[in-house]
């Protein structure tokens, strides 16, 4: 007979930062200034973004103090002491990233080698900051179908090293005043270093609080959008693989920078909160039932946008139930939400019972991810 | 489930996810396609002109005709929809200028014939506007004046940029500008003056739901 499928809890949380907190005055000093300039849009990106504060795995001097396999090897070391459990037990691990230190192969086995206790089975999600529940979500699933009794997903970022100056200089991307374009440094000043992981079980931890995973529902929309947030081809022009003129003649179009589309993105916040709202229309999402929201925005403009939207359609969470860390610990793409979660569970706010609702959006492509816990 | 609500707010609810969907299939049409990424070309937007200015020419129409049917008890929606007629009647000439502007002939666009698409959309909102009290129309009001607060101003920034043409060329999708709050907030406002009534707000919805198809339709013989 077939076991009954069964009941998941993350039984612990854990992040890794590099480094000190890096004030804004300080972004350039560390990620470099692209043509030797300061950069004028970057403190526009700021005001946009909110972020005051974030960590890099670079020093000051440029050198690397982290890989990404390495933070994120360290955040489910640090997920699985909260979880009381040896890392030799861990059954399964889905990595989650934008870009792993290597382009092949993927981030899960990087980070399995840096963990470095024996074999195990393994899985790599490559996407946006979205990536991060869809290793949740095949942790979830692997423990629930007894394929595994412990299983660990981890997201991770090494984000600056895509913004060194290098990565521009020479490209289509800066003007003839030697401004990069802000297609390319909004990213720059947005994005930061760090990692973090859950630790699921079929059962709460013993101590401290665990949450059960009450849903884990990814709807892309991919089919409806160009990419918005890419690397790889020039912007607006996807089809121009950087693969087919080989990296050097893509980095002088462009194509190997990271870069986000500003036009799309209004589009594509629309169609996020239309999903969003399907959700509360069908009952799955009941907002006044949601007692704390972590949602991963990755502009306070957006945020407020997404706001005025919500309110007129009874579809809105009440502001004081929001809980981020955005301008404290910067944007870390996938690595986001978990440095949010491991946050919200220290800060004390967290009540047996509580229902936590967890949204990553990831403009990448129009995805949006969601997540339903409960405090046990 | 959640309890039933007929109000304003589950309404408009309601109503932004038709819309989600109504953008959906909007991007998927062959116009749409074109200008979001494919090839478009001055003669897509001259076609886009041509069949929305017949199509707009009678939008103004159809919102006087609905406000006439509407009885004494909702007076105030009354003048709101007199006041959308006057202020749209003559939005089709502007759609003139604008063809002009890409050197397209007035007479070409004015004797345009409508698009199947167009005729279905016009004879389903004057149907609807010879009822009596016929306030399922707000649906189709959201429907119709979204698109000028949520899409236009964007369609008309990427025709200019793909395009390469001058302001008074895009003025029509232009000029609506975007002001996404305040189109939200005012809606929800005359939505007020008819809710709750689970059968209004039913049919709200549903008017909602049929004109956004035959606009995709309308949108879809843009190239046809």
């Amino acid at each position: 007979m077939t076991p009954a499928l069964r009941d998941v809890y993350i039984s612990g949380v854990g992040e890794f930062l590099p480094g000190p907190a890096i004030e804004n005055a300080d972004i350039e000093t560390y990620i470099g200034r692209v043509g030797g300039r300061r950069s004028v849009f970057g403190p526009r990106a700021l005001r946009w973004n909110g972020v005051q504060r974030r960590h890099y795995a670079f020093n000051a001097d440029g050198e690397a103090l982290h890989s990404n396999a390495s933070m994120s090897a360290e955040a489910v070391r640090a997920a699985l002491r909260d979880a009381r459990l040896e890392a030799a037990e861990t059954g399964y691990l889905a990595a989650a990233t934008t870009q792993g230190d290597l382009l092949v192969p993927g981030h899960a086995a990087q980070v399995q080698a840096e963990l470095g206790h024996g074999p195990m089975e393994i899985a790599s999600f490559q996407s946006v900051c979205g990536s991060a529940l869809m290793a949740a979500k095949a942790a979830y699933l692997n423990v629930r179908a007894h394929e595994h009794d412990v299983a660990v997903a981890c997201a991770g970022e090494f984000s600056s090293r895509w913004f060194r100056p290098q990565f521009y200089e020479g490209a289509d991307l800066v003007d003839a005043k030697g401004r990069l374009r802000p297609e390319a440094d909004f990213l720059r000043f947005t994005l930061s270093d760090g990692a973090g992981a859950v630790v699921m079980e079929p059962r709460p931890s013993g101590d401290g609080p665990s949450l059960k995973v009450s849903w884990i529902e990814i709807v892309s929309l991919a089919d409806q959008f160009a990419p918005c947030m890419m690397a790889g081809a020039p912007l607006g022009r996807p089809s121009e693989v950087w693969g087919l003129a080989g990296p050097v003649a893509a980095h002088a179009a462009g194509g190997i920078a990271l870069l986000q589309d500003f036009a799309a993105l209004k589009r594509i916040i629309r169609a996020w909160i239309g999903v969003y709202l399907q959700r509360v229309e069908s009952g799955r999402i009941l907002p006044e039932q949601v007692d704390h929201l972590l949602c991963h925005y990755s502009a306070r403009s957006i945020r407020e946008e997404i706001i005025t939207l919500l309110r007129s359609t009874g579809g809105m969470i009440p502001e004081e139930r929001w809980f981020s860390v955005l301008s404290e610990v910067g944007n870390v793409g996938s690595a986001s939400i978990w440095v949010m979660l491991n946050r919200f569970l220290r800060s004390g706010r967290a009540r047996r019972g509580d229902k936590v609702l967890c949204i990553v959006p990831e403009s990448g492509r129009a995805l949006v991810g969601f997540m339903m816990l409960e405090v046990a | 489930m959640p309890a039933v609500d007929h109000g304003a707010e589950a309404v408009l609810r309601r109503l932004a996810i038709v819309f989600t969907a109504f953008e959906r299939a909007l991007d998927a049409t062959p116009v749409i396609r074109r200008l979001n990424g494919g090839r478009f070309e001055l003669a897509h937007y001259q076609a886009f002109l041509r069949a929305h200015r017949q199509q707009v020419k009678e939008g103004a129409l159809w919102i006087a005709r609905a406000a006439s049917n509407v009885s004494v008890d909702h007076l105030e929606l009354r003048s709101t929809l007199l006041r959308h007629a006057v202020a749209e009647h003559r939005d089709f000439r502007l759609l003139e200028a604008d063809y002009l502007a890409t050197g397209g002939a007035v007479e070409d666009i004015r004797s345009a014939p409508m698009t199947v698409g167009s005729e279905a959309l016009s004879a389903w909102m004057f149907h609807e506007a010879s009822k009596p009290d016929p306030f399922g129309l707000l649906g189709a009001m959201w429907i119709i004046e979204g698109l000028g607060s949520f899409k236009a101003a964007e369609w008309g920034r990427s025709v200019a940029a793909r395009l390469g043409l001058p302001p008074e060329a895009v003025r029509f999708l232009s000029y609506h500008g975007e002001n996404d709050a305040a189109h939200i907030e005012e809606f929800r406002e005359m939505l007020a003056m008819v809710l709750p009534d689970p059968v209004v707000a039913d049919r709200i919805v549903r008017t909602a739901e049929v004109t956004a198809r035959l606009y995709v339709l309308q949108i879809e013989d843009v190239l046809s």
